[in-house]
């Protein structure tokens, strides 16, 4: 069955060149065009079936994140459709509805409620979401006294806790120390167990390696290749390397 | 508008928990909580009254309690409006990276000083008691008014919170239309002056009974006033009752601006995240 079709799947963004926007920019507007617009993706077509593991990479600028935030619904599509099977659960970040102010506890149901889990829900797993981040004694403490590793874990153990059939992560698996990130491919194999659709954004090539049964190159807006792993990371770094691109240790 | 309204429905938890998410962080970080966001408005009202009873000489009995009765839905609209402004903005990590219907933000905003208004409202009956003013069988038409006030503070706060995000300044446009404001709605004076005033030179009465007419939260401070207490006669001003037929005029005004908001915001909505 297929969980995620995207047609033609266009994405302009129009960036200004005013720090701010105001009121004065809409009064001189007229003199001369201050916007500029990005192209972030070109007529990207993919699907996906249930069940599949899809890693999306990509320098960076490819429009990796874009198509995570159209796929989520963050932003609208410039022109094209996509069409997701199922209930989908977004991790573009963790903890976006965390408040220092508040102790753990309130952040979970904070956090929880925005992720779209309802107050029985979270309340039926807390223990479990306070366990898994191992912040058990300073979970009444507000977050503004955490570190910022404890607050990554917090939210990915809130976001885990959501249900969804089809799963968008964007570079937050790599949080907290080896341990703690052992915990979290747990998690994303547990969930490839049960037969979840993932799709993920990573630069951390053994992680897409080892996880994902499919990945797709973005370059530019336009997909490059969409292949089994090992074809298409084995084209991807002969690319990065012959352009001298450094950033993407294998 | 159908669609849209039900999608918030679905995500009533969110908004529930960022009512009390907001109440907590206004409450939580001083001793005094609660009592200390009340001394703003009952601090100014004290002054009026000074002013008012002693240096104006206004003869009508309990004027403070009027005055406090006009105050307390004033705030209730001013913060609503200057605090949903930037709603959007300050939430922009949130909008950036997660899906939720974007109305739940200025909604939220709004929600809790509803809660803060009501429990103002709390304080005011109280004082009430205090002063020894009559109960009175209208004090049972309050929700109803609050609800229509609900209305209004929500359409103006969509646009507000909707325009702040494409252009930074609206938000200092509203404290300068919201201070004009304030004088322009019968709050430290008496709706009846309007109309009896001799002072007001004659040129000028329509257009002040113009302005007086189309801003529906005159109606709706004058209504509080009304239902709340009871009728005044002084020198010079001679109560006029509730005019049921302007309460509904007021009402439809508040419906209209709340539709006519709701729509504004939901056609942009969905732009917010690539804007903040």
């Amino acid at each position: 069955m297929e969980a995620i079709a995207v047609q033609n799947l266009h994405k302009t963004f129009r960036v200004s060149h005013e720090r701010t926007s105001s009121l004065k920019a809409l009064a001189l507007s007229f003199r001369r065009a201050r916007y500029e617009d990005v192209h972030a993706l070109n007529g990207v077509s993919f699907s996906v079936d249930a069940g599949e593991t899809v890693a999306v990479v990509g320098k960076n600028g490819s429009g990796k994140s874009t198509l995570l935030g159209v796929m989520s619904k963050v932003y609208r599509p410039t022109s094209g459709k996509v069409v997701m099977n199922g209930r989908v659960s977004g991790l573009l970040e963790l903890g976006a509805g965390f408040h220092p102010d508040l102790t753990g506890i309130e952040n979970v149901y904070l956090d929880g409620s925005i992720l779209g889990l309802s107050r029985r829900e979270i309340r039926k797993r807390f223990d479990e979401i306070v366990s898994f981040a191992e912040i058990e004694q300073f979970i009444d403490a507000p977050l503004r006294t955490y570190s910022s590793g404890m607050v990554m874990r917090l939210g990915f153990s809130v976001a885990v806790q959501v249900d969804p059939d089809i799963l968008l992560v964007d570079e937050v698996l790599a949080v907290g120390d080896e341990g703690f990130q052992q915990k979290c491919y747990g998690k994303v194999r547990e969930f490839q167990r049960l037969g979840k659709t993932i799709v993920f954004v990573s630069h951390d090539l053994k992680a897409v390696r080892d996880v994902a049964t499919r990945a797709i190159w973005l370059d530019s807006g336009d997909i490059r290749a969409d292949s089994d792993v090992g074809t298409v990371l084995a084209a991807y770094l002969s690319y990065s390397v012959g352009e001298g691109n450094n950033s993407v240790a294998p | 508008m159908l669609k849209d309204f039900a999608e918030v429905v679905r995500y009533r938890e969110l908004l529930l928990n960022l009512v009390i998410r907001d109440l907590k962080v206004r409450y939580k970080s001083s001793v005094l909580g609660f009592f200390w966001s009340l001394t703003n408005p009952l601090l100014q009202v004290a002054t009026i009254t000074i002013v008012f009873k002693f240096i104006m000489k206004l003869t009508i009995p309990n004027y403070s309690a009027y005055v406090l009765c006009a105050f307390l839905p004033w705030t209730f609209f001013q913060m609503s409006v200057l605090d949903s402004a930037t709603s959007v903005l300050f939430h922009g990590h949130m909008v950036k990276k997660t899906y939720f219907p974007r109305e739940i933000l200025p909604a939220s905003i709004v929600l809790s000083n509803l809660v803060h208004f009501i429990l103002a409202l709390g304080i005011f009956f109280i004082y009430l008691l205090i002063l020894g003013t009559p109960i009175l069988i209208t004090w049972l038409l309050l929700p109803l008014i609050i609800f229509i006030q609900l209305l209004l503070n929500m359409g103006v706060a969509f646009f507000v919170s909707c325009l702040n995000v494409f252009y930074n300044d609206i938000k200092y446009v509203a404290t300068v239309v919201l201070s004009l404001l304030f004088y322009l709605t019968p709050i430290i004076y008496l709706a009846e002056q309007i109309v009896y005033s001799g002072r007001v030179p004659a040129a000028y009465k329509p257009l002040v009974i113009g302005i007086y007419t189309v801003n529906p939260l005159s109606f709706l401070i004058t209504a509080y006033r009304k239902l709340l207490l009871p009728g005044y006669n002084a020198a010079g001003i001679h109560d006029i009752p509730l005019n049921y037929w302007y309460l509904a005029l007021a009402a439809a005004t508040s419906l209209l601006i709340f539709l006519a908001g709701y729509a504004f915001f939901n056609s942009r909505k969905w732009y917010f995240a690539e804007q903040v």
